[in-house]
């Protein structure tokens, strides 16, 4: 078995069929992108261990401050042992961390349910993450964009799979009496494990000096794309890595708070004519163009360039942000729906793009590695998008602002977090000649 | 059966097998977004 997940076997062969790497990817995002789902055991869970939603929620911030701290400390070592046994360790990690938190959920252990899900689950995510992309940017260097799109729209999918699975798993055992998360625990850690296995052993990377049939490099040859390479150590004292670190954790920041409160943000906005029902609709759709954002706008980046699909991002986000409290003015919900669709798009999109967007800038070599150390972003944003709709909206209130005109403010400072990350991405030039290995 | 027959059903498997779990997830979302049209 350790000779099997040795990156020189998992080395293709010369005629191996690359369509068969982004199934393996996928298989394995499908299963960490569960944890955007975490929600749906909150309320079981204070049911179970009669702990408070803001204890339980812990859980879900946990995922994210592991995912980039872990991404961003075991990205170097990722590109060493290459990718099968980096997904290995993952599956061990995902699944594990299910079997620690049913044991902590059993016992009615929170701090037991932390370390499960939070800790080591977050190592997995961190690592499941990352452990695809620089083989997949290596197998298709012609849609570099396409090919991590393909991956990271998976972690969106996941979601959409996990919320339901994890739903009618509970259902389902508790008709053996208490509240099924446990039960749910252990079938979920089993279940993604077995499945990430199976992705983890799928992983293969192209020989050396391996290119798509009929492909040269430089037969794309775009501003800002170099075929040479940029070590991790060096990348991330770069200008360039840092505007990179800022573009995604601005864009991401933008997102992230309007997605935690798009339910109560709707309702507000047109009180009495949006239910809870047709927000949870809402949320619902906000979902889908956000994994349709992954793969679209990742796809279109293959064509139009990185810098251009993030001016894209932050100039018609600006626009559209600017937008929403006017929407509101004239009561059209049709407006302000598909305002946040494509707003969400863009979110995704932003996530799916950046990863190609590194390897244009720094080569696909260690690009696995420089994108570990650029998620701490992610982490980053997790925490200040959220905080910063819901102070803001407070503070609005506190003022006497009513609720359906307290998101307006909070509008107008997001057209600011984003002129910031549209400077930095415009900012973003070739890294210095010394740079390069 | 050829290699790259051979490889193309195994691309096409594969594809069934994580296609198959994100086809009934995206369902499951588009059911929940067409409550906000009714």
């Amino acid at each position: 078995m350790p000779g099997f997940l040795a990156k020189e076997r998992s080395v293709a062969p010369p005629d191996y069929n690359r369509w068969l790497v982004p199934p393996a990817a996928l298989a394995i995002h499908l299963c960490i992108g569960q944890a955007y789902a975490y929600s749906v055991f909150n309320l079981p869970l204070t049911r179970e261990g009669g702990w408070t939603l803001a204890q339980v929620g812990w859980i879900f911030t946990l995922f994210f401050v592991v995912l980039g701290l872990s991404a961003a400390l075991f990205g170097r070592w990722l590109e060493r042992v290459g990718p099968r046994k980096a997904g290995v360790v993952a599956a061990c990690c995902w699944g594990g961390g299910y079997l620690i938190a049913a044991a902590g959920a059993r016992a009615h252990s929170l701090a037991l349910i932390y370390l499960g899900n939070g800790v080591v689950g977050g190592c997995g995510l961190g690592l499941g993450y990352i452990s695809p992309v620089s083989t997949l940017i290596k197998w298709f260097p012609d849609r570099r964009g396409m090919a991590t799109g393909l991956a990271i729209m998976g972690f969106g999918g996941g979601a959409m799979i996990g919320a339901p699975l994890a739903d009618l798993l509970m259902k389902h055992f508790q008709a053996d009496g208490g509240t099924g998360v446990w039960q749910t625990f252990v079938t979920l850690g089993a279940v993604y494990f077995l499945a990430m296995m199976a992705g983890a052993c799928l992983y293969r990377i192209p020989p050396d000096g391996w290119r798509p049939p009929g492909w040269t490099p430089g037969s794309q040859a775009k501003p800002l794309v170099t075929d040479r390479v940029v070590h991790v150590d060096r990348a991330w004292r770069t200008p360039q890595f840092w505007l990179l670190w800022a573009v995604l954790c601005l864009n991401v920041s933008a997102g992230i708070g309007v997605l935690g409160q798009a339910s109560p943000m709707i309702q507000e906005v047109f009180k009495g004519r949006v239910a809870a029902s047709a927000a949870a609709g809402f949320v619902g759709l906000l979902s889908l163009f956000n994994i349709a954002g992954r793969i679209g706008w990742a796809s279109l980046s293959d064509r139009i360039g990185r810098r251009a699909t993030y001016v894209v991002f932050f100039g018609f986000g600006m626009l559209l942000y600017a937008a929403v409290p006017l929407t509101g003015r004239m009561g059209s919900v049709p407006l302000f729906v598909a305002s946040f669709c494509v707003i969400l798009s863009m979110y995704g999109g932003g996530f799916a793009t950046i990863p190609a967007y590194l390897a244009d800038i720094f080569g696909a070599p260690f690009v696995g590695a420089i994108h570990g150390r650029l998620l701490t972003a992610w982490s980053t944003a997790g925490i200040i998008g959220p905080a910063l709709v819901n102070y803001l909206r407070q503070f609005q209130i506190a003022r006497g602002v009513a609720p359906a005109e307290a998101y307006n403010v909070t509008m107008f400072v997001m057209v600011g977090l984003l002129a910031v990350g549209l400077a930095c991405n415009l900012a973003v030039r070739p890294v210095a000649e010394s740079a390069y290995v | 059966m050829s290699e790259p027959r051979r490889q193309g059903a195994a691309v096409a498997l594969a594809w069934i097998l994580v296609g198959l779990p994100l086809a009934w997830g995206v369902w499951m979302t588009v059911r929940k977004a067409m409550m906000l049209f009714r």
